[in-house]
C-alpha cells in the first residue's frame, strides 16, 4: 500500500532545464496577469461606473464603462491567449500537484469554462446591446460578465491553494476540508481584485489623460481621469493593507522561508513593498492627473513593475509551500535546445510582427472610399 | 494511474467529445474562414466589388465571435478536460511536445490579435493595411494548424519516434503531410459551408456570381480533402489500416464509419456543385444546411475514424488512454497498482474496495457504472443467465453471450448451465457463474498485457490480433485481479450504488 498521495513525475523527463521552465512560467504568468487585471478589474470598475452613472451614456462614468468594456473586448481575448502559456508550463513542472488539485476540484474547475464563455459573451452583449445612447439602463450583461470573472478568480485562487498543499488532499477528498477554511483564501482573492481594480483604473486614467492632451473630449476625459485616479489610490491603499495581512497569515514555515531566503526571496518582496508604497505616494500626490501626465505614466509603469515583481514572489511562495514534498522528486532532463531556440526566435519574430501590424494600423487611418 | 479519479456520470470520453467536437469544427472554420475572407477582400479591392467586400465584412464578425471567443475557450477546455480525465496521458504528451505547443502559442497570439484588429478596423484604416492584417491573421491561424497537426498525427502514427524518442521523428511522422493536405481541404470546406449563409443575403443581381465563387472554393476544398484522405489512408501502417478497410476489416463499426465518411464527402461535393455552381437558384438556407451537414459528417467521420483507429492508445504503442505506459506493464504486474499509487490505495480496506479502486484507476477513463459505456450493462446479468438456462428470451444468447462464446451454440451453452430448477434451489449459483465469466474476461485482458509487453520496443502494435482491440490490458497482481473480479460481480448483482454510498465497504 502506498500512503503517498503525490503522484510521481512523468518519466519522460523535462525537455529543458528546470530553471528555464520556472523563468518561462513566471514570465508568461506576468503577461497573463497584465491582461487578467484589465479583464477582472476593468469589468468590476465598469460595473461601479455604470451604476454611478445611473446607466446613462451622457454621464462621464457611463462613457468610462463603455470604454473599459471596449478595451475588454481585446483584453478578455488576450487574457485567455496569454493564459495558455503558463497553463502549459505549470503542467510541465508542477504536473503532480496541479492535476491533482484540479481533479479534486473538478466540478468547479470545469465550470470555469462555462463561466468564462458566459462572461465573455455577456461582455459582447453589453457592447452591442448595452447602455442606450439616450436614457438609462443596460447594466445587466455588464453585471453578469463581472460576476462570472469574479467567480473565475475565486476558482483560480482555490486551485492554487489546493495544489500547493498536498497535506490537505486526503481531507479534501474525504470532504473534511474546504478552501474557505484556509485563512489566506479571502486575502489572496482580494489581492487579485484590488490589483485588478487599481491597474484598470490607472490604464484608463492614462488613456483619458492622453485624450485630453490630444484635445479630444477634454471635459469628459478630465472627469474620467480624476474619478479613476481616486479608484487607483484607494484600491492601492487597501491592496497594501491586504498584502501585509496575507503575509502575516501565511503558514509559519512559508513565512520563515521568505524571511530566511536571503536576497532571493527578500529582494523581490522588499522591492514589491517599496514600489507599492512609492506607488501610493505617487497616487496621493496628484489631485488632478491631467495636469501631471508624466507622473501618470510613471505611476502606471510602477504599477506594472509591482505586478512583475509580485509574480516572482508569488512563485517563490508556492515553492516554499511545496518545499517539504518537492525534495522527493528528481527531474530527469532531456533537453531539446534546438526547439527552445526555435521557440525563442519565433516568439521574438511573432511579437515583432504583432508590433509592426499595430504600428501599420495606427499609421494608416483612412475614411470614406479610401478605407477598407 | 497515480492520480485521483473524478467520477463523472456521463463519462470522461463523452465530456471530452462535448468540448472537443465543437472546438475542432470552430478551429478549422477559423483557419479556413481567415483564408476565404482575406482572399475575398483582396479580390473585392482589386475588382472594386462592393458585394464581395460586404461578404468578407459580414463573415468577419462571426469569425471573431466564434473563433476568438469560443475557439479560444474550448481550446483551453480540451486541456482542462484532458487534465481531469487523463492527467498522466496528457502529461506524457506535454513532456514530449511542450516546445511544439509553445511555438503554436506564438502563432496563436498573432492569430488572435490580428483577428481582433481585422474586425474592429473596417472603415477605419487604409485598404492595404487592412489586407495586411487579414493575411497576417491567416498566416498565424494556418501555422497553428501546421504545428498542432504534427502532435495530432504523432498520436496515431508515432513512427520512428518509438525507437528514437526524437521530437522531429514524431512530429514529421508518416501521416503528417497527408493529414496536413487533408486538413487544408477541410478548413476550406468548413469555411465555405459557413460563408454560403452570409452570401445568401447578397443582392439578387450578384447573388449567383457570389455563390459560384464560393462553389469553386467548395469544390477545391472537397477535392483536396479527398486526395488528402486517400493519401492518409495509404500511409497508415497496415496494422492500423486493416482495422477499418480492406476485404475483411477487423472492426466493423470503424469500417462503417469509413463508408459514412467517404459517402458524406461525395454527397457534399455533389450538393456543392449543384446548388452553388450549376443551379445557384437552388441555394437556400435549407439546401445550404444540408450541404453543411454533409461536409460536417465527412469531417466528423474522419475524426471518429482517426480516434477509433488509435484506441486504446493515447500515443499508439506507447501510452494507453488510461495513462498506462506500455513499458510499465511488467513492473505493475509485479508490484501491483496499490503499491504504485497512493490514490488507488486510499480507502482500499477490503477486497471489494480494492476492486472498486482498481476499477476507478484502470477502467473509469472509458467506463462509467451506469452512464456512458456503462460497465454494468457490459457485464453478464442474472436475467441473461436465467433466460439462457431456461431457454427463454429470444436472441439473448446471441446478443449477450455471442461475443465471448462464439465457439458454442445456444443449446450447448444451455447444457453446460444449471437448470432453472437447480438455480432456484441454490440462487447463489448465478453469482458464481457470473463471477466465473467476469474472471475469464479480466484474465484475458491480463494476458493481453503480456502480449503488449512482448512486442519488440519501437514497433507498432497490431491491436487487431488481441483479445479486445479497443481496450487497454488489465495490470496488477493476482490479488488485485481477484479484487476487480469480485467488485465487478458485485456491480453485476446491482449493489454498486450501496457500495459507492458507504465508501467501498460492505
Amino acid at each position: 500500500m502506498n500512503p503517498n498521495l503525490i503522484p510521481a513525475v512523468d518519466p519522460a523527463g523535462l525537455p529543458g532545464p528546470l530553471w528555464l521552465f520556472h523563468v518561462l512560467l513566471v514570465f508568461t504568468f506576468f503577461l497573463h496577469l497584465v491582461f487578467m487585471n484589465l479583464t477582472l478589474g476593468g469589468t468590476l470598475l465598469a460595473v461601479f461606473a455604470h451604476l454611478k452613472s445611473g446607466g446613462r451614456r451622457d454621464d462621464f462614468r457611463g462613457v468610462l464603462a463603455g470604454r473599459l468594456m471596449a478595451i475588454n473586448n481585446y483584453g478578455i481575448s488576450l487574457t485567455i491567449t496569454t493564459g495558455v502559456a503558463p497553463l502549459l508550463f505549470i503542467q510541465l513542472i508542477y504536473q503532480q500537484y496541479f492535476y491533482t488539485a484540479t481533479i479534486l476540484l473538478a466540478p468547479v474547475w470545469l465550470a470555469m469554462l462555462v463561466l468564462l464563455t458566459a462572461g465573455y459573451y455577456a461582455a459582447y452583449l453589453y457592447k452591442f446591446r448595452g447602455a442606450p445612447a439616450r436614457g438609462s439602463g443596460g447594466g445587466l450583461w455588464l453585471s453578469v460578465s463581472a460576476v462570472m470573472f469574479l467567480l473565475i478568480a475565486m476558482i483560480h485562487v482555490a486551485v492554487n491553494l489546493v495544489h500547493a498543499q498536498p497535506e490537505i488532499w486526503g481531507s479534501l477528498a474525504d470532504g473534511n476540508w474546504s478552501v474557505f477554511s484556509d485563512p489566506t483564501y479571502w486575502p489572496r482573492l482580494l489581492h487579485f481584485v484590488f490589483a485588478g481594480l487599481g491597474f484598470a483604473a490607472l490604464v484608463t486614467a492614462w488613456w483619458a489623460v492622453r485624450r485630453v492632451l490630444e484635445g479630444v473630449d477634454t471635459e469628459v476625459n478630465t472627469a474620467i481621469a480624476g474619478w479613476v485616479w481616486r479608484w487607483a489610490l484607494w484600491t492601492t491603499v487597501l491592496q497594501v493593507a491586504d498584502g501585509f495581512l496575507l503575509l502575516m497569515l501565511l503558514p509559519r514555515p512559508v513565512l520563515r522561508g521568505i524571511m530566511s531566503g536571503g536576497v532571493a526571496t527578500l529582494g523581490p518582496l522588499t522591492l514589491a513593498i517599496l514600489v507599492g508604497i512609492g506607488l501610493l505616494m505617487m497616487l496621493a500626490r496628484v489631485s488632478s492627473p491631467v495636469e501631471k501626465p508624466g507622473l501618470v505614466t510613471g505611476t502606471l509603469g510602477a504599477m506594472t513593475l509591482t505586478i512583475a515583481v509580485m509574480s516572482i514572489t508569488r512563485h517563490q511562495v508556492r515553492a516554499l509551500y511545496l518545499e517539504p514534498s518537492a525534495a522527493q522528486f528528481n527531474f530527469q532532463v532531456v533537453p531539446q535546445w534546438g526547439n527552445f531556440v526555435l521557440f525563442a526566435l519565433l516568439l521574438v519574430a511573432g511579437l515583432a510582427t504583432v508590433g509592426f501590424m499595430v504600428w501599420r494600423v495606427l499609421t494608416s487611418p483612412a475614411s470614406g472610399t479610401d478605407a477598407a | 494511474m497515480d492520480y485521483p479519479i473524478w467520477e463523472l456520470a456521463m463519462g470522461g470520453g463523452m465530456l471530452m467529445a462535448i468540448v472537443a467536437i465543437p472546438h475542432v469544427i470552430v478551429s478549422h472554420f477559423a483557419i479556413g474562414g481567415g483564408l476565404l475572407i482575406v482572399v475575398t477582400e483582396t479580390l473585392a479591392v482589386k475588382r472594386d466589388d462592393p458585394e464581395l467586400r460586404e461578404l468578407a465584412r459580414r463573415s468577419s464578425l462571426v469569425l471573431i465571435l466564434v473563433s476568438t471567443v469560443f475557439g479560444a475557450i474550448s481550446g483551453v477546455g480540451i486541456w482542462v478536460v484532458a487534465g481531469l480525465i487523463s492527467p498522466a496521458a496528457i502529461s506524457a504528451l506535454i513532456h514530449t511536445y511542450v516546445w511544439g505547443w509553445a511555438i503554436e502559442w506564438v502563432f496563436f497570439i498573432l492569430e488572435i490579435v490580428a483577428a481582433l484588429v481585422y474586425y474592429t478596423t473596417w472603415d477605419k484604416i487604409s485598404k492595404g493595411a487592412h489586407l495586411l492584417v487579414g493575411w497576417l491573421y491567416f498566416i498565424g491561424a494556418y501555422f497553428s494548424l501546421v504545428v498542432i497537426n504534427g502532435i495530432i498525427t504523432f498520436m496515431l502514427t508515432p513512427g520512428r519516434w518509438l525507437e528514437t524518442n526524437a521530437f522531429w521523428d514524431g512530429f514529421f511522422n508518416p501521416t503528417y503531410w497527408p493529414s496536413l493536405l487533408l486538413r487544408t481541404g477541410i478548413v476550406i470546406l468548413m469555411a465555405t459551408a459557413f460563408m454560403v449563409f452570409p452570401a445568401l443575403r447578397t443582392g439578387a443581381e450578384r447573388k449567383a456570381a457570389v455563390l459560384r465563387y464560393l462553389g469553386w472554393w467548395f469544390v477545391g476544398g472537397a477535392l483536396l480533402s479527398y486526395a488528402g484522405y486517400r493519401w492518409w489512408e495509404a500511409t497508415l501502417p497496415s496494422t492500423v489500416r486493416n482495422l477499418f478497410s480492406g476485404a475483411d476489416p477487423a472492426l466493423a463499426t470503424l469500417a462503417s464509419t469509413r463508408s459514412l465518411t467517404l459517402w458524406s464527402l461525395t454527397a457534399a461535393l455533389v450538393l456543392g456543385v449543384v446548388i452553388l455552381i450549376v443551379a445557384p437558384r437552388l441555394a437556400r438556407s435549407t439546401t445550404a444546411v444540408v450541404m453543411a451537414i454533409a461536409a460536417f459528417a465527412f469531417f466528423g467521420g474522419y475524426e471518429r475514424l482517426r480516434e477509433g483507429a488509435r484506441k486504446p492508445f493515447l500515443v499508439h504503442s506507447h501510452i494507453f488512454s488510461n495513462g498506462l505506459l506500455v513499458n510499465d506493464i511488467g513492473a505493475i504486474n509485479e508490484e501491483g497498482v496499490l503499491v504504485r499509487s497512493g490514490w488507488a490505495a486510499k480507502g482500499a480496506n477490503d477486497s471489494l474496495s480494492v476492486g472498486r479502486n482498481i476499477f476507478r484507476t484502470q477502467c473509469s477513463s472509458c467506463h462509467t457504472l451506469d452512464g456512458y459505456q456503462s460497465i454494468r450493462r457490459a457485464l453478464p446479468t442474472y436475467s441473461d443467465v436465467l433466460d439462457v438456462a431456461g431457454g427463454e428470451g429470444v436472441g439473448v444468447f446471441e446478443a449477450e453471450c455471442g461475443a465471448c462464446h462464439s465457439d458454442v451454440s445456444e443449446t450447448e451453452m444451455r447444457e453446460m448451465l444449471p437448470t432453472p430448477a437447480e438455480i432456484v434451489e441454490d440462487p447463489g449459483m448465478i453469482h458464481d457463474l457470473n463471477r466465473g465469466m467476469i474472471y475469464m474476461a479480466v484474465s484475458q485482458l491480463y494476458e493481453m498485457g503480456e502480449a503488449y509487453g512482448a512486442t519488440p520496443s519501437g514497433e507498432m502494435i497490431n491491436t487487431a490480433e488481441l483479445y479486445s482491440s479497443y481496450m487497454p490490458p488489465f495490470v496488477g497482481t493476482d490479488e488485485e485481479l481477484e479484487a476487480l473480479v469480485e467488485y465487478l460481480a458485485f456491480v453485476a448483482r446491482g449493489d454498486a450504488v450501496e457500495l459507492a454510498a458507504n465508501g467501498g465497504g460492505r
